[in-house]
């Protein structure tokens, strides 16, 4: 078995499970802690469409928040967006979801992204700087912020190199491509980037929440 | 446990609930080793967490714009008002005790111990700079609501002692003697008395049956007793069957404030079983932001069960009895711009009521840069108020809100929270600012157009 | 010693142009990514080589890397340089058989002791000597004997070079490369099944001209001629970076001549020169022929997945052991959120 093969098989197995077994015990342990029921008198509608609500409207800076927030919001939309397009639109990741579900959909040119990659990298830089700079994130940054974000940027990076091929042939980079994408699979239930997932739960909790008091959300 | 008016004098004459400034600060209360405090600080964190706040705590993706929302952050660039750094310990707390992988943060010690070092600084992150206004909630990305978890946090550092010195002094003579000005019922009769005299008005008291129960706030009955008046002149021309109750009068939360659930219940309970012993088919709240959130919000649940009558601010009750014609008003020949209490419309919901009732006064109604929801806090809020040794800090921030009043050139300054009130008037004066705030209740009052019946 | 002609001679003998010739010695110049100033070079030690001895062994094989040296239709440049060796035993092709052939391999191994080549097409079972025999020999034996005095080996093809497909899971023979027996001389691998002639034969071309070994990439392949892979050099990769792809073997895009690489082309892992050299005398090969390349060259090409799965796909394992972690995870997660409750109640208790 080569480095290709162990990254494709065993190495991406394992991850899959353990982003499956992390993924469900962070919600349930979660979801089982105890309820505080809410007796209140509700004003506006809370439950599931109050969730969905929230979780689709906070994508977007309101507009008072948006001059103060202005640098960070974009590097992170370029950043998420980015993240999308690269690991969704890019036409051999569609070949792999396509092999594992059994259905695809259309791609962009592999040199589009190629460029949306590379902004990608360069917003995940800014991003990083801004963590490292910014009195108000150094201060509240730890381990889990910088090694997610280390393991976020490896696939991307090894990804890129690919097809510029320095250093190393086609098939040790896609190893090791396929290798950092198992680690961010196994790291992702357990740190930061558990965002992935607990969003859904954050901002449709707060959605339920103060759209129940008819409060601002 | 210390005792209050010993050692410390009510100063009732001043611009807001306030103490003599103390001669020497107790901000450390009872008489527990370091180790109970930091163990009665972590027990009464991870009691708070349920599936809303882990969830929370879980989410966090440290991200910082909290800090931009925050007005204490903002004036001053010192990081450590970044609100979720606030909740630092609380956070703490829950990676190690009740997280998904708690196991691991305490097996490998990834989340260290609270030490009583840490719960002393954080004393003045949880209060001095903390207002509870919820600005913050609303710009994180995660939709986390660090508001109300600092207020849950709050919990711990009272059972371990570790409060404000005269914030715990006003919550306790708040738990004493019903009132964090010590107002007693023979005293609040005796103001009520006083108010009907003056403004020829009638003010029911202690009726055994009526379909709603006014409340006052103590900040109110001492400082503003207008509004005594005013309440009762719109309840007596929307043609209301109403009454104030001496056995339960008191709708400021200081055990909710300073963080001791007991004192929050005690205060609720207090109204909710006068309400239900009269009748009321309607509680009206006075103008308080806090009271809104600890009744409207939160009383059912410190009740147990869904409570038998409605609550309402009484600028809800008035824009209601306006929009139903129960109640009429003059026009007004002004321009107005008014302050939103964040607990009454940021985190309440009623921020629709006091625009309804400015346009039937017929005002020109000004609405500041960025108001309404997102509203710059007076400063004063989540018990700030009372805390001596954060007026510097509290006068600082004040100047975000000054800006704010000032772009909308308006004549008139409203509010509809009296503890904004006095920290404005506070304010003012110590920045001999030209605005001074008023009472919308108390507009709409001495604007009432007498119904021919 | 009998007189033994040059390369030169015999070429001229065949009818091959001096100019046909030159052409040949250029291709393999810039296939070697030589200098235009080394084809007289190659030229001359071309012509006059003289016919160095070769040995061929089949052993686990097909005949096929044989058939794609001999089987041109009119006579290849590539085809008559092998003439031009002195092809001493390959029992495909020499006309002795039984004892005399044997006879004729001791022949040229006594003769060149030191000076031969072995040239092997097939892998060699381990499992039991008896799988495959020549004259009696076990491929082992008859290797390890044959490669004792040779100068060096050239493994011809992927049955020799890596295994092959005898050497595909479960390998029932045993079959191993000629590499993983051979430790004391130097070998050469030409992968491929088959291996391009112009490559089998510009190996030799190289190792006539130089005398020397060339360099060799991690799996022992010249680098000269699997230096780059199908995909770098392939004339469909403008279509991969554009995203335009063959669905199917029938669509709007096969048809078109989109890049294969969803219809499982391993292109981009495969180091050969099909790709610039063709096949068939530079006719086409697999790709212009519309299917994806299999990846012939590398080591156990055949247990790489399917030919028609695509690269990039992966394997997220089964969706019982999926669900498998599903459920562990949920077991995790109630016990943690226990764990939390109870600690919850005992912080209570205590409080």
């Amino acid at each position: 078995m080569d480095l290709l093969e162990f990254a494709r098989g065993p190495a991406l197995q394992t991850a899959a499970y353990i982003l499956v077994a992390g993924t469900i015990w962070r919600i349930v342990g979660i979801v089982m802690l105890k309820e505080k029921a809410d007796y209140s008198e509700p004003r506006g509608r809370g439950g599931f469409f109050a969730a969905l609500k929230v979780i689709w409207t906070r994508a977007f800076t309101a507009e008072p928040f948006k001059k103060a927030t202005m640098y960070p919001k974009m590097m992170a939309y370029v950043m998420h967006i980015g993240l999308f397009a690269t690991i969704f639109l890019f036409t051999p990741h569609i070949v792999f979801f396509e092999g594992w579900m059994g259905f695809d959909w259309p791609g962009l040119p592999n040199s589009v992204i190629f460029f949306i990659g590379v902004a990608t990298v360069i917003s995940g830089v800014a991003l990083l700087v801004r963590r490292m700079t910014s009195p108000v994130l150094k201060m509240i940054s730890n381990f889990d912020d910088y090694f997610s974000w280390f393991v976020t940027m490896l696939p991307l990076i090894t990804g890129l190199l690919i097809p510029v091929r320095v250093l190393f042939q086609y098939e040790d980079l896609l190893a090791i491509h396929i290798l950092s994408v198992a680690l961010l699979l196994i790291w992702l239930p357990f740190g930061k980037l558990g965002h992935a997932f607990l969003v859904f739960i954050t901002r449709g909790t707060t959605g339920m929440v103060f759209e129940r008091r008819g409060a601002r959300t | 446990m210390t005792t209050v008016d010993g050692r410390h004098r009510l100063d009732r004459e001043a611009e807001r609930i306030a103490y003599k400034p103390p001669e020497a600060r107790h901000d450390k209360q009872g008489d527990m080793s370091t180790d109970e405090r930091v163990e009665h600080a972590m027990h009464h964190f991870v009691k708070n967490f349920n599936t809303q706040t882990a969830s929370y705590l879980d989410g966090c993706v440290h991200c910082g714009m909290c800090a931009d929302a925050c007005h204490y952050h903002v004036r001053t660039d010192d990081p450590r008002y970044t609100p979720i750094w606030k909740i630092e310990l609380f956070k703490r707390a829950y990676k190690r005790e009740v997280g998904p992988f708690a196991f691991f943060y305490r097996l490998f010690g990834f989340k260290k111990k609270i030490t009583i070092d840490q719960l002393e600084e954080w004393q003045h992150l949880l209060y001095d700079s903390c207002t509870v206004c919820g600005r913050c909630s609303l710009v994180c990305p995660m939709g986390i609501d660090i508001a109300g978890m600092v207020s849950m946090a709050r919990h711990g550092m009272f059972k371990a002692g570790l409060i404000p010195h005269e914030l715990h002094e006003t919550a306790k003579r708040a738990a004493e003697t019903g009132s964090p000005l010590g107002i007693t019922p023979e005293k609040f009769e005796e103001r009520l008395e006083w108010m009907a005299d003056e403004h020829e008005v009638d003010i029911p008291l202690n009726i055994e049956k009526a379909d709603v129960l006014a409340v006052m706030s103590s900040i109110e009955i001492q400082k503003y007793p207008e509004s005594m008046a005013a309440t009762a002149k719109i309840l007596n021309a929307a043609g209301e069957s109403w009454t104030f109750r001496s056995d339960g009068f008191e709708a400021t939360n200081f055990g909710m404030l300073s963080g001791n659930t007991d004192w929050q219940k005690e205060a609720s309970m207090k109204l909710i079983n006068t309400a239900i012993k009269i009748g009321a088919k309607k509680l009206v709240l006075p103008e308080c932001g806090h009271a809104y959130m600890a009744m409207r919000w939160m009383g059912a649940n410190m009740y147990g069960k869904p409570l038998p009558f409605k609550v309402q601010h009484i600028s809800e009750y008035i824009a209601d009895a306006l929009n139903e014609g129960r109640l009429k008003v003059k026009k007004v020949d002004k321009s107005v711009t008014f302050h939103d209490p964040c607990q009454v419309s940021r985190r309440g919901g009623a921020t629709q009521a006091p625009r309804d009732i400015l346009k039937h006064l017929g005002v020109d109604f000004r609405e500041m840069p960025n108001g309404g929801d997102y509203n710059w806090c007076c400063g004063g809020g989540g018990g700030v108020v009372t805390i001596k040794r954060a007026d510097e800090l509290r006068h600082r921030v004040f100047k975000l809100k000054m800006d704010q009043v000032e772009a909308t050139e308006a004549e008139e300054l409203l509010s509809s929270c009296a503890n904004c009130r006095q920290s404005f008037d506070d304010s003012q004066q110590h920045f001999g600012w030209d605005y001074t705030m008023g009472s919308l209740m108390e507009m709409v009052a001495d604007n009432i157009e007498e119904q021919r019946s | 010693m009998n007189y033994t002609p040059t390369v030169g001679q015999i070429l001229q003998a065949k009818g091959v142009s001096r100019r046909g010739f030159l052409k040949y010695c250029a291709t393999t110049a810039s296939l070697l990514a030589l200098p235009p100033s080394m084809i007289p070079r190659i030229a001359e030690a071309i012509e006059n080589a003289r016919r160095p001895s070769v040995i061929w062994l089949s052993f686990q094989e097909c005949t096929g890397c044989t058939e794609s040296l001999t089987r041109s239709s009119s006579p290849t440049v590539e085809g008559l340089i092998f003439d031009a060796i002195s092809l001493d035993y390959h029992h495909t092709l020499q006309a002795a058989s039984g004892d005399q052939a044997e006879a004729a391999r001791h022949a040229a191994m006594e003769e060149n002791d030191g000076n031969y080549l072995v040239l092997v097409d097939g892998s060699i079972p381990m499992g039991n000597p008896g799988f495959s025999t020549i004259a009696g020999i076990s491929n082992y034996d008859m290797l390890m004997e044959t490669v004792a005095g040779a100068a060096a080996v050239v493994a011809i093809g992927s049955c020799a070079a890596f295994g092959g497909i005898p050497g595909a899971n479960p390998n029932p023979t045993g079959a191993v490369s000629v590499k993983d027996l051979v430790t004391d001389k130097p070998v050469i691998n030409v992968p491929g099944c088959p291996p391009i002639p112009m490559v089998i034969t510009g190996v030799l071309a190289q190792f006539l001209t130089f005398g020397a070994i060339p360099d060799l990439d991690k799996h022992g392949r010249p680098l000269a001629f699997f230096g780059n892979t199908i995909h770098d050099r392939c004339y469909r990769r403008p279509f991969y970076e554009q995203g335009k792809f063959a669905d199917t073997f029938d669509d709007e895009g096969a048809k078109a001549g989109w890049c294969l690489y969803k219809l499982g082309c391993k292109g981009p892992t495969t180091y050969n020169a099909c790709a610039t050299v063709k096949w068939n005398s530079g006719t086409s090969f697999p790709i212009e022929s519309g299917h994806p390349c299999l990846g012939c060259s590398e080591p156990r090409f055949w247990d790489k997945g399917g030919f028609y799965q695509p690269l990039s796909t992966g394997h997220f394992g089964s969706g019982a052991k999926l669900a498998g972690a599903a459920v562990a995870g949920a077991a995790l997660g109630v016990a943690a959120a226990a764990a939390g409750r109870r600690r919850q109640a005992k912080f209570t208790r205590e409080a």
